[in-house]
């Protein structure tokens, strides 16, 4: 059967792998719903026989439930093209038969964790712009299986598709691919060190506390009870404990987003065909995305201060998508360089015209608003305290110039640039931002006015995309309202496939 | 004017302009709409604050004047803009956009050409349906941010309104190589 052409008309099951993988599925969901249970069993079971046993048919129980379900959940389970759009047929209790035409296909994604590696398996998940819940997933399939699946379905597509007459030839050339982008070990690890540690700690902080708050009911009990003994200690070498618990939290936040670079970005590749993008990342968790050349919406690149040493960006390719601010089908490429973002720029929107004269700066105001809400009030805030505190009132004047320096970097970097063809905004405190469109992507034009932007004659221009949208802020009412009156021309003149 | 961004081969002087577009206001009786919703959230509220002054027993009139007090403020306050903000709702149908603006404080101005509408929908609420009146809802592709409701319309006008932008979101989003 494997010998012969792979004929997907009948339906037919996935590989039998998919147990494994559904059977983790089934673990890990009924770990994340039932963990606090769980742990209080292993808890508050310790030294009492009759409470292991318990424990014991807990476990087993559970496991043959998980079992049980898994294995139900893949005989259950059939897909198969019929015409032009591809079944499924599944479910135990609530049987549901999803019939998606290739026309509504966004993209096809690989996916494999370790069980998927093992076996040489891929998950391969649908996905199709607009219409929500319409997203469909096949936990497992041998991958020249997968690959068989995704080829005759896009070349099928291809062939309904009304814009491009696509012919035999150009379903070839689809295949041919380019690679532009490889991180070798050298610029995983500088995308590591460059990583926003700051977040990284942030999530651990938040991990480490949701967690002992559902483990012991009230913190505050549970770390005096732990550092009680301690406190004589502290309170004597208060300076060197908090330079201690510093380096401490420091190089664990370091570890841990040097760690987290590695496992969602080892051998990343990035490669160009004739269709579009395609990326393959990741250690444990393999993920191969594409997106198709006229799905873009958005290209994004920005680097931080120390990503800047190196001279790199992280790249972020947006493309139409049901969910909000879903990153799913979003391309994120840490660790690109200026000349590869241009290729990419260039393979993928008309490169004729990717050249801007001036930039257009955003109005000074802007300046003065954010230091009024960031710098002065808050400091005046800080002020009022001076009748708590008394003068030690006054260190909160330290704040405003501070908060200049801040402000007047953001502005000088906020401008943006547009031509008949693109429209591109810039951004950035201590990093840059860049966010790149073209015009006849956008699909709705707002203009927003405050009382004092319309005192100062000034507006605020957002230009949505189906993937996120650009924001002008500030900007001299004449030239926001020829901002809309152009975009909106050409986007109604425009007759070029946009989504 | 034209010579705002200078590297276009647009004159940007011939481009049909929003901002003197003539925009249609929205039926006067959808303010009766937004005072009677207004009317009952603020009755349920009202209701509330009572029962958490009643059943505080240390608190005596004082709280009841405070919270009295505050209440009538952010009602009239509330008033206010909707009476002055109403007249900010407009919208206007273009050959090959649509468009609506409102917002006393926060003026906005969306416009969504045709060709970039995935679909459109009728709406109507228990108040608006005493009214006979409809809210018009734009669809746009990717999220919700940039969708258009154009509220109190007269349910004719909405049904029509609305054939006509699905017939224009045909035409006009045919793609031609």
């Amino acid at each position: 059967m494997e010998s012969q052409p792979l004929d997907f008309s009948a339906p037919r099951r996935q590989s039998s792998v998919a147990i494994g993988v559904i059977l983790i599925k089934f673990v890990r969901m009924t770990i994340r719903a039932f963990w606090p249970i769980l742990l209080s069993f292993f808890i508050g079971g310790r030294g009492n026989s009759t409470f292991q046993d318990i424990i014991g048919y807990v476990a087993v129980g559970f496991a043959a439930f998980n079992l049980g379900g898994s294995i139900l959940t893949y005989f259950r389970f059939y897909f198969h093209i019929d015409g032009d759009s591809i079944v499924i047929d599944k479910g135990i209790l609530k049987r549901t038969k999803t019939n998606i035409p290739f026309a509504r296909i966004q993209t096809i994604n690989f996916r494999q964790n370790i069980l998927h590696q093992i076996f040489n398996v891929v998950s391969v998940e649908i996905d199709t712009a607009g219409a929500k819940k319409s997203e469909i997933s096949i936990d497992a399939l041998k991958k020249t299986e997968a690959i068989a699946l995704r080829d005759f379905i896009l070349a099928e597509k291809a062939q309904l598709g009304t814009v491009e007459n696509t012919d035999e030839k150009e379903v070839e050339e689809a295949i041919l691919e380019e690679q532009i982008l490889h991180l070798r070990p050298i610029d995983l690890l500088k995308v590591g060190i460059s990583q926003n540690h700051l977040r990284s700690m942030a999530l651990i902080f938040a991990f480490v506390f949701s967690t002992l708050n559902e483990a012991t009911e009230d913190i505050g009990d549970f770390l005096s009870s732990q550092f009680g003994q301690y406190e004589r200690y502290m309170v004597d070498n208060a300076l060197f404990a908090f330079l201690f618990t510093v380096i401490l939290v420091a190089t664990i936040s370091f570890l841990f987003s040097l760690v987290n670079s590695v496992l969602k970005y080892y051998e990343l590749r990035l490669s160009i065909h004739k269709k579009g993008l395609k990326l393959v990342r990741g250690l444990l968790n393999r993920e191969e995305i594409s997106i198709n050349r006229s799905k873009v919406q958005i290209i994004s690149w920005s680097t931080n201060p120390i990503r800047r040493m190196f001279s790199m960006f992280t790249m972020k390719i947006s493309q139409a998508s049901s969910a909000e601010s879903g990153s799913k089908g979003n391309i994120k490429v840490p660790g690109s360089y200026q000349e590869q973002i241009t290729r990419v720029i260039s393979a993928v929107f008309p490169e004729e015209y990717y050249q801007f004269d001036s930039d257009h700066k955003v109005s000074h105001l802007l300046k003065t608003r954010l230091f009024l809400f960031f710098g002065m009030i808050p400091s005046l805030l800080g002020l009022a305290t001076y009748f708590e505190i008394g003068t030690d009132a006054l260190f909160f004047l330290l704040w405003l110039p501070i908060i200049w320096a801040l402000v007047s970097l953001y502005y000088s970097k906020r401008s943006f640039q547009l031509n008949q063809e693109f429209m591109k905004s810039n951004a950035g405190l201590f990093g840059r931002s860049y966010d790149l469109t073209q015009i006849h992507k956008i699909q709705a034009v707002r203009i927003k006015q405050s009382l004092y932007q319309r005192r100062k004659r000034l507006a605020t221009v957002e230009l949505f995309t189906a993937a996120g949208h650009l924001t002008l802020p500030f900007i001299e009412l004449e030239k926001a309202q020829a901002l809309e009156n152009l975009i909106l021309y050409r986007v109604e003149s425009d007759r070029r496939e946009w989504m | 004017m034209s010579s705002i961004f200078e590297n276009l081969p647009i004159n940007l002087d011939d481009l049909p302009k929003v901002e003197d577009i003539d925009f249609q206001p929205i039926d006067k009786k959808y303010l009766k709409v937004i005072l009677i919703g207004n009317f009952l959230f603020f009755l349920l509220l009202a209701a509330g604050l009572f029962a958490l002054n009643f059943f505080t027993d240390e608190l005596g009139t004082t709280s009841y004047l405070i919270s009295g007090g505050a209440f009538l403020l952010v009602i009239t306050w509330n008033l206010i803009i909707t009476f002055l903000g109403f007249k900010r709702k407009m919208y206007a149908i273009r050959d090959k956009d649509i468009i609506y603006t409102k917002g006393l404080i926060w003026f906005v101005r969306t416009s969504i050409p045709f060709n970039r509408i995935q679909h459109a929908e009728i709406k109507q609420g228990p108040i608006e349906r005493k009214f006979k009146l409809s809210s018009l809802k734009v669809f746009t592709a990717g999220g919700q941010s940039s969708d258009l409701v154009i509220p109190g319309l007269p349910s004719e006008t909405a049904q029509q309104l609305k054939d006509f932008i699905l017939r224009k979101t045909a035409e006009d989003g045919e793609p031609t190589p």
